[in-house]
C-alpha cells in the first residue's frame, strides 16, 4: 500500500540529487557534498547512539583511522590501480582496520554504560590521535598524502558530491535494513532496558559488538574519503573534536534513533550555519549551543518527536471529536 | 633520585589544583547524578574574573576569591534553579547532559568574543619567586596555590559534615523522597549545592590563572579533568576529589618528565579508561551511593 509510494519516493529523489550538480555552482555543490558527508555520519554514529543508545562522544576516532590507514597503506604498500580504482583498495583497508580496532575495544568498553561510555570513547579519541601525532611512523605531525583519484574531465567537487552521495545511500540503506530486522529490534531493546533483554534471552553482548563494529567500518570509509577529498592532512585535520561533537548535535536535532532524523538534522543545522550565518563564522558556536539548548527545552525528541507528537494530539482530537 | 623527588612535588602542586577545580564538579555528580559539562566554564570564568581584578583594581588573585566565588555562586544558583531543572523536569537526566553542553559551547563563544582568543596570564608581582626545600626549589606561587585549595577543601569538607546545611545536602543526595518528606526544600538545596560547586571552580580558576596560562578553549580540558579526578577518586566527597586530584597530578607529572610531555594527555585518558574498566566506582567509591 504505502511500500511502492515510499520506494517511488526515494527513487526520484536520488534521481534528483544525482542531476542536482548540473545546476548548482561550485559553491553549492561542495555544502551539497559536505552535507552527504554529515549526514551520513550522522546516520552511522546513529546505530550505535541512537538505535542502542550508547552515545558516543569520540566517534571522530575512526574518521582518523580510517583516513590514516587509507593514506599509510597506499604510502607503503600501494594503490593497485589508477585514477578512481586506486581508491578501492586503500578504502578497503580503511574499513577493514577501523572494523578491527572497533572490534578489539568493544569487549572491554561496551562493559561501561551511559555517560561513563560516552567519556571513554572521547578518551580513546584523545589517545589515539595523540599517539598518531607523537610516534613518528603515523606521520601524523607532519602530514601524509593520499594519490588524487580524480579522473581528468571531472571537476573534483562533483567527484565527491557522487562518492558522498553513494555513501549516504548507502548509510541509509543500511540504517534501513537494521531497523527492520531483529537486529534492530535487540539494539532498541538494549536501550530500553538492557538487564531485562539480556534476560529475556537478547544476545545483548554480540548485538552491541555488531554495532560498534559496523559504525565504526561506516564512519572508516568516510573518514578516508574525506582524505582522499582534503589530499593532504595532520592528525589535527582527521581526529577533530567538532566532527564528535557534530554527529550527536545533529542525530539529537533531528530525532535520535530514527530514520530521517539524522539527515533532517544534519540539513536542518547546515543550513543555517552553512548558508544562511556563513558571513558570521564567529558566532556558529554560540548559534549551535543555542539550538542545541532550545532543542532540548522544547522538543525533547528533536524535529521528528515533535511532528510526531503533534499528529498523535491531532488524531486524538479526531477521535474525541467522533466519539 | 632527586629529579623523582623534585617530578612528585611538582606533580603534587599540579594535584591540589586539579582537586579544588574538580570538587565541584564531584558535588553535583554525587549529590544530583548531574554530569555537568559546564563546570570547566566555571573554572575559566574565574581565570578571567580574577585576570580583570588584577588588571583593572590591582586586586590580588588571592584576594579576588571571595568576590569571585560569590559571583559564580549566585550563576550557579540561577543555572541550576531554571536551565537545568527544566532539562531535568521536561526531558530527562540524560538531557542535562546535552543542555550543559550546549550552554558551554555558547559560553565558550561568548568568552572569546569578549575577552579574545589568545592565551591570557596573571602575572602578579611575587610570581617569578621561588623557595628552597632543601635541594628542591619550588614557585612561592604554586606553594600558596597548593596551601588555598588545601584550606578551601577543608572547608568543604566541615561544612558538608558538620553543619545544618551538610546534613541537608547529603539527606538530599541519599533519598530525595525521603527528605523532601522531612521539610527539606529539595529544589533550593539543589540550588544551593550548584552554586556551591561554581564557586568552588571560580575559586580554583582565580588561582590557576597565577599558575597556568588559560584561554576560553580550555574550558574542555577542565571539565576532561574535573571527570577524570572523580572517576580516580570517587564521587562526591572533597576526600575522593583530593585523592583523584593528586593522583591526576602525579601522573601528569611522571609522564611529562619521563615519557614526554605531548603525551600527558593520552596518559591520563588511559588511566582514566583502565580505571573505569577495574575499579569504575573510584578508589574512596560513591560517597551516597549504597542508599541508590
Amino acid at each position: 500500500m504505502k511500500q511502492p509510494l515510499a520506494i517511488f519516493a526515494g527513487l526520484a529523489a536520488v534521481v534528483v540529487l544525482a542531476l542536482l550538480p548540473l545546476w548548482l555552482g561550485p559553491f553549492y555543490t561542495r555544502v551539497v557534498q559536505f552535507f552527504f558527508f554529515s549526514a551520513a555520519l550522522a546516520l552511522a554514529w546513529n546505530i550505535l547512539g541512537g538505535f542502542a543508545g550508547y552515545w558516543s562522544f569520540g566517534h571522530t576516532v575512526f574518521i582518523g583511522i580510517g583516513a590514516f590507514s587509507a593514506a599509510l597503506f597506499g604510502m607503503h604498500v600501494g594503490t593497485f590501480g589508477t585514477g578512481p580504482m586506486s581508491m578501492v583498495v586503500p578504502l578497503l583497508v580503511a574499513g577493514l582496520v577501523c572494523g578491527l580496532f572497533a572490534a578489539l575495544i568493544a569487549y572491554p568498553i561496551l562493559r561501561l554504560r551511559g555517560i561513563y561510555f560516552a567519556i571513554v570513547m572521547l578518551g580513546v579519541s584523545q589517545v589515539v590521535s595523540e599517539l598518531v601525532n607523537n610516534i613518528g611512523w603515523f606521520q601524523g605531525g607532519v602530514g601524509v598524502f593520499l594519490s588524487p583519484p580524480v579522473p581528468s574531465g571531472v571537476t573534483p567537487e562533483d567527484f565527491y558530491y557522487y562518492i558522498f552521495g553513494a555513501l549516504l545511500l548507502l548509510a541509509f540503506l543500511l540504517t534501513l535494513l537494521i531497523k527492520r530486522t531483529r537486529f534492530g529490534y535487540a539494539l532498541l531493546a538494549i536501550r530500553e532496558d538492557e538487564d531485562t533483554a539480556m534476560m529475556l534471552g537478547v544476545a545483548t553482548e554480540k548485538y552491541k559488538v555488531l554495532a560498534f563494529v559496523l559504525s565504526a567500518v561506516l564512519v572508516g570509509l568516510l573518514g578516508a574519503v574525506y582524505g582522499y577529498s582534503v589530499g593532504y592532512f595532520t592528525t589535527y585535520t582527521v581526529f577533530r573534536l567538532d566532527f564528535s561533537l557534530n554527529m550527536i548535535v545533529f542525530c539529537l536535532i533531528g530525532g535520535i534513533g530514527t530514520l530521517f532524523g539524522p539527515i533532517i538534522g544534519t540539513a536542518v543545522m547546515l543550513f543555517i550555519t552553512q548558508v544562511l550565518l556563513s558571513r558570521f563564522l564567529d558566532i556558529h558556536l554560540l548559534i549551535t549551543g543555542l539550538i542545541v539548548v532550545a532543542i532540548v527545552l522544547l522538543m525533547p525528541g528533536g524535529i521528528l518527536g515533535a511532528l510526531t507528537r503533534s499528529r498523535r494530539a491531532a488524531l486524538a482530537r479526531k477521535a474525541e471529536a467522533q466519539a | 633520585m632527586l629529579l623523582f623527588l623534585q617530578t612528585t612535588l611538582n606533580g603534587l602542586v599540579l594535584g591540589g589544583l586539579y582537586s579544588l577545580a574538580a570538587v565541584g564538579f564531584s558535588l553535583v555528580f554525587g549529590v544530583m547524578g548531574i554530569v555537568n559539562l559546564t563546570h570547566g566554564i566555571f573554572v575559566v570564568a574565574g581565570a578571567y574574573g580574577a585576570l580583570l581584578l588584577f588588571r583593572h583594581l590591582g586586586i590580588d588573585p588571592f584576594f579576588a576569591i571571595i568576590p569571585i566565588g560569590l559571583v559564580l555562586f549566585a550563576v550557579g544558583y540561577a543555572y541550576q534553579r531554571t536551565i537545568i531543572h527544566w532539562a531535568i523536569s521536561r526531558a530527562s537526566l540524560v538531557a542535562s547532559l546535552v543542555v550543559t553542553f550546549g550552554v558551554a559551547m555558547i559560553a565558550r563563544n561568548l568568552l572569546q568574543l569578549t575577552f579574545g582568543p589568545d592565551v591570557q596570564t596573571i602575572t602578579p608581582s611575587y610570581s617569578f619567586t621561588s623557595v628552597g626545600l632543601g635541594p628542591l626549589r619550588i614557585d612561592l606561587v604554586r606553594l600558596i596555590a597548593l596551601g588555598a585549595s588545601l584550606v578551601l577543601l577543608l572547608i568543604l569538607a566541615l561544612v558538608l559534615a558538620r553543619t545544618q546545611f551538610g546534613r541537608a545536602v547529603r539527606a538530599t543526595a541519599q533519598q530525595p523522597l525521603a527528605a523532601e518528606l522531612s521539610g527539606l526544600s529539595v529544589g533550593r538545596l539543589h540550588g544551593l549545592t550548584f552554586g556551591l560547586s561554581a564557586a568552588m571552580a571560580g575559586a580554583s580558576g582565580a588561582i590557576i590563572g597565577i599558575v597556568q596560562p588559560f584561554s576560553a578553549a580550555s574550558e574542555v580540558a577542565w571539565t576532561l579533568n574535573a571527570f577524570i579526578v572523580v572517576v580516580l577518586g570517587g564521587i562526591g566527597s572533597p576526600a575522593g576529589a583530593l585523592v583523584g586530584g593528586l593522583l591526576l597530578g602525579l601522573i601528569n607529572a611522571y609522564t611529562a618528565q619521563y615519557i614526554g610531555p605531548s603525551l600527558t594527555t593520552a596518559m591520563m585518558f588511559l588511566v582514566l579508561v583502565l580505571m573505569l574498566l577495574v575499579r569504575p566506582q573510584g578508589l574512596l567509591g560513591h560517597s551516597f551511593g549504597e542508599s541508590r
